[in-house]
């Protein structure tokens, strides 16, 4: 009965200063419309980054033998059977790709360079970066083909172009060196991604034939949902005995150590803006309980207890942020279907490429995203009307009246 | 348990402002039977309104004892009071002090709300009240949008409905015109008579003081006079 009280005395004092109140729900709907586009810009870029990680052939899983990371030779391939097929629930798989993946030497004729030499299958690389890129030439047309496609960048640095043929030296399964000639059938252009200038990619079974072996260095997984990983890291752990099966975390530590610090910067953010509104909200709260003094003493007076008093304040406060926060989440949402086609920095394509980002970035924001602001706009809500609270309640009826 | 709705023993209250102390009362003794109707009279400064504020627990006294319907007040925390205050005490304040954003009505189902009446009772009873005091055609009103005399109305159904033991009004006409005044003080000798409230109030007004039929006279925090009014 109280809080029906409370409820309804906070619902007509807010009412009552409408203008005041207006202006306080719109600070708190830019603060949480601010949160929430700062907190999606930084999602974006961090699955912008964590979609670099498991695109550049990372992929969410990957499965090699014992001492590969160290030893990425081919000695340290497996064998996979022809009609494999990873034991993964459909729903969950988005895609995966077999590979050999061997250090090498690319020679052109004026150039040299180092490379990862990688065998494709092409139809299986629709889970990697080389989905994505644009190619000048052709493409791979099978895992038979003899031809090769390397990045842009590297084509510059070896002063060559599609259609020329290049050497490429390498380790077989023997430990003798191999080499063999590749006709370029295109260049690809893997923007932001740095990888352009390291991986070059050929056909699987040509490269198979190239080292003498029947044999992968690994089997990159790809998902439709990233938090699925360790479930169905731990089913692929029963299936390939004997070989290392880990995730993109774990093989990229560094990235993983970052796409975490990512939730910290995002929450603080947060925590910034809103922690700057509540000042405000503070502020108006003091004034409201203060220009009531008399009000409140009358209702203590008249029999209320400091419970309820305490109940109006923390409702008024948090009818406020509630409001506001909802207002300020609808122009969120509609401010992030505005800028579904990204953000393009342009401009600082260069200096974002060392950090791994791409030019245009998407702005992300999660169901659970929304959800916590909408929970921590709720909690400083309360926060916000301890002290005003505490204020009220210290009113005395006589003290109140008298003033 | 002394049968009297308040029983006072020697009440002092002293003030400090600033460095002055300001003995409010002095060692008065004062008492009310049910359906009394009372008016505490004095010059500024004479301790009515001290009087009327301990024996409604909003203050306490320094020395003395204070029973209200039976029940010491001295060892009452302020919860307690509070509670008291709901239960047994009716307001009726120099001000009005009606909530601002409630309707008549509202007003006075407030008090029952804060007693936990059930919704469908509280509409009834407050309507009753409100029509008992001529005032149905107001009660979706606010008092931003009532006269002085029609809001000190609704306070007096406020302080009614809940059929209170004590009926407090402090100076209840001092912010009305002589003719309001007159309909006012009409009103609670009418609740005394009929209905048999127990009233006390505070007033300088001498028509005020005339209405009641037991007039306590105050000076100087002491009781000068104490006397029966018959007509």
């Amino acid at each position: 009965m109280s809080a029906n009280l409370a409820f309804q005395l906070s619902f007509r004092n807010i009412l009552r200063h409408r203008r005041r109140n207006a202006m306080l729900f719109a600070a708190v709907a830019v603060a949480v419309l601010g949160s929430s586009l700062s907190m999606g810009l930084v999602r974006g870029w961090q699955y912008d980054m964590m979609d670099g990680v498991v695109g550049n052939l990372t992929g969410h899983i990957k499965v090699h033998a014992p001492g590969y990371l160290d030893d990425p030779s081919i000695q340290r391939g497996f064998q996979l059977a022809s009609d494999y097929q990873p034991d993964v629930p459909s729903e969950d798989l988005m895609g995966w790709a077999p590979r050999i993946s061997v250090p090498a030497v690319i020679l052109s004729e004026r150039e040299t360079r180092g490379i990862q030499l990688v065998g494709i299958n092409p139809s299986a690389e629709s889970i990697s970066f080389l989905d994505k890129v644009v190619i000048d030439g052709e493409n791979l047309n099978g895992p038979g083909d003899g031809r090769m496609i390397i990045g842009k960048e590297l084509a510059r640095q070896l002063k060559t172009r599609v259609g020329l043929r290049l050497v490429i030296m390498t380790q077989g399964s023997d430990g003798l060196t191999r080499e063999r000639g590749f006709r370029i059938a295109g260049t690809y252009d893997a923007e932001g991604t740095g990888l352009e200038k390291a991986y070059v990619f050929s056909g699987l079974e040509t490269i198979q034939s190239l080292l003498d072996t029947e044999n992968v260095t690994e089997v990159s997984i790809r998902l439709n949902e990233e938090p699925k990983k360790l479930s169905i890291q731990a089913l692929l752990v029963d299936f390939f005995i004997g070989l290392e099966v880990m995730n993109w975390e774990e093989l990229n530590p560094q990235a993983a150590g970052l796409y975490l610090f990512t939730d910290s910067i995002i929450y603080i953010f947060f925590f910034f803006i809103m922690g700057a509104l509540i000042f405000g909200l503070v502020n108006t709260l003091i004034a409201s309980v203060m220009e009531r003094t008399k009000e409140f003493g009358v209702l203590r007076a008249l029999g209320m207890n400091r419970r309820t008093i305490v109940l109006e304040v923390v409702i008024e406060s948090v009818l406020i942020m509630t409001f506001g926060m909802i207002f300020g989440l609808v122009l969120a949402y509609f401010s992030f279907l505005g800028l579904e086609g990204g953000i393009n920095l342009g401009v600082y394509a260069q200096g974002m490429e060392s950090f791994g980002m791409r030019a245009v970035l998407y702005p992300i924001m999660r169901v659970d995203d929304f959800v916590t602001i909408a929970l921590m706009s709720l909690f400083m809500g309360v926060l916000a009307s301890y002290w005003p609270a505490k204020r009220a309640t210290r009113i005395t009826p006589l003290e109140a009246m008298r003033g | 348990m002394s049968g009297e709705v308040v029983m006072a023993r020697g009440l002092t209250r002293v003030y400090q402002e600033e460095a002055v102390p300001v003995h409010a009362l002095r060692g008065v003794d004062f008492s009310l039977s049910s359906s009394e109707f009372v008016s505490l009279s004095g010059p500024s400064g004479s301790g009515k309104s001290t009087l009327l504020n301990i024996v409604g627990g909003l203050d306490r006294q320094d020395e003395g004892i204070i029973e209200l319907d039976g029940e010491e007040l001295a060892p009452l925390s302020e919860g307690d009071l509070a509670a008291l205050r709901l239960r047994k005490i009716g307001f009726v304040f120099q001000a009005y002090n009606l909530v601002p954003v409630l309707s008549a009505l509202e007003n006075v189902e407030f008090i029952m709300q804060l007693q936990g009446v059930g919704s469908a009772e509280r509409k009834e009873r407050a309507g009753e009240a409100l029509k008992s005091l001529g005032l149905s055609e107001l009660q979706d009103r606010r008092p931003g949008e009532m006269s002085g005399g029609q809001q000190q109305r609704v306070a007096i159904a406020r302080a009614i409905v809940t059929n209170p033991v004590l009926l407090l009004a402090d100076e209840p006409s001092a912010n009305l015109d002589s003719e309001t005044t007159k309909e006012l003080m009409e009103l609670l000798r009418n609740l005394n008579e009929t209905q048999g409230m127990t009233i006390i109030t505070a007033t300088h007004d001498p028509m005020v003081m005339g209405y009641a039929k037991r007039q306590v006279h105050l000076r100087d925090g002491t009781v000068e006079r104490d006397e029966v009014v018959t007509d």
